[in-house]
């Protein structure tokens, strides 16, 4: 019996023990035993994955880089399995175990709420001048820069030059210095009709997560619409403005016209059913390579910039680092990996493995004259336009894809109406 | 964080500590043989489930039910401040405007009616069948209780390729024979819900059939068989044998049914995403909570939840209880 109650005693010590370490304060060291600072990174992609591959690579050469000063990174990645959500949901975790790394990945559209609650930190005074004009984008809050694009991203109309020439339909006079118009976009909308082609996919059943946000605001812009006032705060009056209206009524214009619908397939456009098709540069790799049958070669497709309303706006915005608000008060070494990781050297790198935009303006693109790359380049450079700068970016979101969902079979005015109500009072929340 | 985890413990230390005093002083005065040191050997023994509610159950519930009463923001999660009614205030002034709290609400009282009665049936249904057949009763039980084991996720796409608006969608091409148009079912506010009530109801029958069955296993089969004597039709025996013999498995079923019910989250997530007209009450409570960061007024749609649903399985209880 004695044994057994030792066996007992020694368990329940051990079980809170074990407990109270658990919600103990984190490791902070932050030196290993060589002498090495340690810096620590966190990536929101996949380590095997080619853009996992490109930061492995530039990690590896700034440990190497680094050696003689003493200063080590090291790289975590924590893959997106349903959407950037996950990503900071473990984000948000690590801020309430306060076991932050020193850098993180961000998507561009939080850094207002991720500044505004201290989750990232001010690196105005650590980015220098000559750096930060060379970027085609920043990611600023209250005139506060917070964050360097790793790379950029731009959107466009993908289209099948085939399914084009049998409807003899010329669309090489659109560029982005001579952009087509919206009545211009219905005009080649109605000649795919006409041949019973699906005109467009314009990615409306995207709604489930960003994709469609991303995609579709620049059209709301185009329309002279606004989303949210200047400081974030307010959505009645923009969100529900006669412009903004105009905006998604062209998108539902599209529909009852029958150019577009909710229903057209995922892989609609690559087998050849559909004229355009609405998506980012990430599709520039896809076509190139899985599409032989269809799209054997770039005589095959092109892809046209955003029509242009009373104004002009294209997509923009990509994942972004930041040095965080963590335990480590001396962030110099860390901007050393930080500035590292935004050279022009590391921006090739990392955007030769994805495909998109080199987020600095100094790295050479060797783009084609009239290439795919060189539009969303261009378009990026000159009609460009971010997503509403809100610490409610999540609310806004959730609302214009809500918004994207329901105007199919109710009034859009009345939609909207509702939507910047509701919008409101999110935001009256975090106002407080 | 810690210290109030540590007061926490110290409580239900405390708690145990008086219980066992007390078993120790109630023996003692009944003459029987009971020390402090069995006492300790007993509770020892308990200490691991104990732990372990403490840490995954009793932890959080304490927890989010006093966030509920704060305005604890994800992102801030050293600055929380005790804001009263606050988020109680938010939820009416949701309701008031018909935002997505009143959608929530709405939507899952329509889950809530559509699924209970027609799971509950359908797995009597079934058991019946089931309990009936004489040939390859294991094949139909492992038919109707496959859809139990496949994930959610994965029983959730497949619905959204049965429903497809597409033209690789099932039901569509079916309809499309003829001659209907092709219907976007999950898209459509009217039918939106009804469809997710009916493959939950599909999904999750194949369980109750199975308590259903071991419930018909229990009656006793000399009463059919006098009842079959005395003339009493099979809608007769099922009315005055079945389901008075089934009372006690009804009661169990309506409430682990009900209170499922109430949770609902996964399908509307998988086929709709964060739609009006589909947002359940887990759901919105999980994007205030996760998505807004609302972990405050999130705890307090939870608790709630949590009120709501504890009075309404109380009462079913009682009301069915009473008619034992």
């Amino acid at each position: 019996m004695k044994k057994f109650l030792k066996t007992v005693s020694v368990v329940a010590m051990a079980s809170l023990l074990a407990f109270g370490s658990a919600c103990g304060p984190t490791d902070d060291s932050s030196t290993d035993k060589d002498g090495n600072t340690i810096v620590k990174i966190m990536f929101h992609v996949d380590e095997k994955s080619a853009e996992g591959q490109a930061y492995k690579k530039r990690i590896d050469a700034f440990n190497t880089a680094y050696k003689d000063q003493k200063i080590k990174a090291s790289a975590s990645y924590v893959a997106r399995t349903a959407g950037a959500a996950d990503y900071e949901q473990k984000l948000t975790g690590m801020q309430n175990e306060g076991s932050l790394p020193d850098i993180i990945t961000f998507d561009a559209p939080n850094c207002a709420s991720y500044a505004n609650s201290d989750l990232i930190y001010d690196i105005s005074d650590i980015v220098p001048q000559d750096v930060q004009n060379d970027f085609l984008s920043l990611n600023k809050y209250n005139g506060k820069l917070y964050g360097l694009p790793i790379q950029e991203s731009s959107a466009g109309f993908y289209y099948n030059k085939n399914l084009f020439r049998d409807a003899q339909i010329d669309v090489s006079g659109y560029t982005v210095d001579n952009p087509w118009t919206f009545d211009q976009f219905k005009e080649v909308c109605q000649k795919l009709k006409d041949k019973s082609i699906t005109a467009v996919d314009m990615r409306l059943d995207a709604t489930k997560d960003e994709t469609a946000t991303y995609l579709l605001y620049p059209f709301i812009y185009a329309a002279g619409g606004e989303f949210l006032s200047a400081d974030g705060y307010t959505a009645t009056g923009y969100f529900d403005s006669a412009e903004t209206k105009n905006g998604f009524q062209f998108l539902k214009d599209l529909v009852t016209s029958g150019y577009t619908s909710y229903a057209i397939g995922a892989t609609d456009f690559f087998d050849g059913k559909v004229g355009m098709y609405l998506s980012s540069g990430w599709t520039i790799p896809d076509l190139d390579n899985k599409y032989p049958e269809k799209f054997p070669n770039r005589d095959s497709w092109g892809l046209l910039p955003y029509p242009k309303g009373v104004e002009s706006a294209s997509a923009t915005g990509s994942w972004s680092f930041a040095i965080t608000n963590n335990h480590h008060e001396d962030k110099t070494k860390i901007k050393e990996l930080l500035l590292w990781l935004v050279t022009p050297e590391s921006s090739k790198g990392i955007t030769d493995a994805t495909g998109m935009i080199p987020a600095r303006k100094s790295v050479e693109t060797n783009y084609g004259a009239g290439s795919p790359e060189s539009v969303l380049l261009s378009q990026l450079a000159k009609t460009g336009r971010e997503r509403p700068v809100t610490v409610g970016y999540p609310q806004f979101s959730n609302n214009f894809r809500q918004v994207i969902y329901e105007m199919k079979d109710a009034d859009v005015a009345t939609v909207l109406g509702q939507k910047a109500a509701v919008l409101q009072s999110e935001l009256n929340k975090l106002k407080k | 964080m810690l210290g109030s985890t540590l007061a926490i413990l110290g409580v239900l230390i405390a708690i145990f500590a008086g219980f066992a005093v007390k078993d120790v002083l109630l023996a003692k005065r009944k003459g029987t043989r009971y020390t402090f040191r069995n006492c300790l050997v007993s509770y020892g023994m308990m200490l691991p489930a104990v732990a372990l509610a403490f840490i995954f159950v009793l932890l959080p519930i304490i927890y989010s039910l006093g966030y509920a009463f704060t305005d604890f923001y994800l992102l801030k999660p050293n600055n929380i401040k005790f804001n009263g009614f606050e988020n109680f205030e938010n939820i009416i002034e949701s309701i008031r405007m018909k935002g997505d709290m009143y959608n929530a609400i709405r939507n899952t009282s329509v889950f809530v009616v559509g699924v209970v009665p027609l799971q509950i049936g359908m797995a009597l249904g079934l058991a019946l069948f089931v309990n009936r057949s004489k040939k390859a009763v294991g094949i139909f039980k492992v038919c109707y209780f496959a859809p139990v084991v496949i994930s959610l996720t994965i029983t959730s796409y497949l619905w959204l390729q049965i429903l497809s608006p597409s033209e690789f969608g099932l039901l569509n091409s079916v309809l499309k024979l003829f001659g209907a148009e092709p219907k976007d079912f999950l898209r459509d506010p009217d039918t939106a819900m009804l469809w997710i009530v009916v493959i939950s109801a599909w999904q999750g029958c194949g369980y109750q059939m199975l308590i259903f069955l071991s419930g018909l296993t229990n009656i006793r089969k000399e009463l059919y068989e006098a009842a079959a004597l005395d003339g009493a039709t099979a809608w007769k025996q099922f009315l005055h044998i079945t389901c008075p013999g089934l009372r006690s498995t009804f009661l169990f079923i309506v409430i682990t049914v009900f209170v499922g019910a109430c949770r609902v989250m996964i399908q509307p997530m998988l086929m709709t995403g964060y739609q009006s007209h589909t947002v359940t009450l887990s759901y919105y409570m999980y994007v205030q909570g996760y998505s807004y960061r609302w972990v405050g007024y999130s705890s307090a749609v939870a608790l709630l939840m949590t009120i709501v649903i504890g009075s309404i399985t109380l009462l079913q209880r009682r009301l069915l209880r009473e008619k034992d």
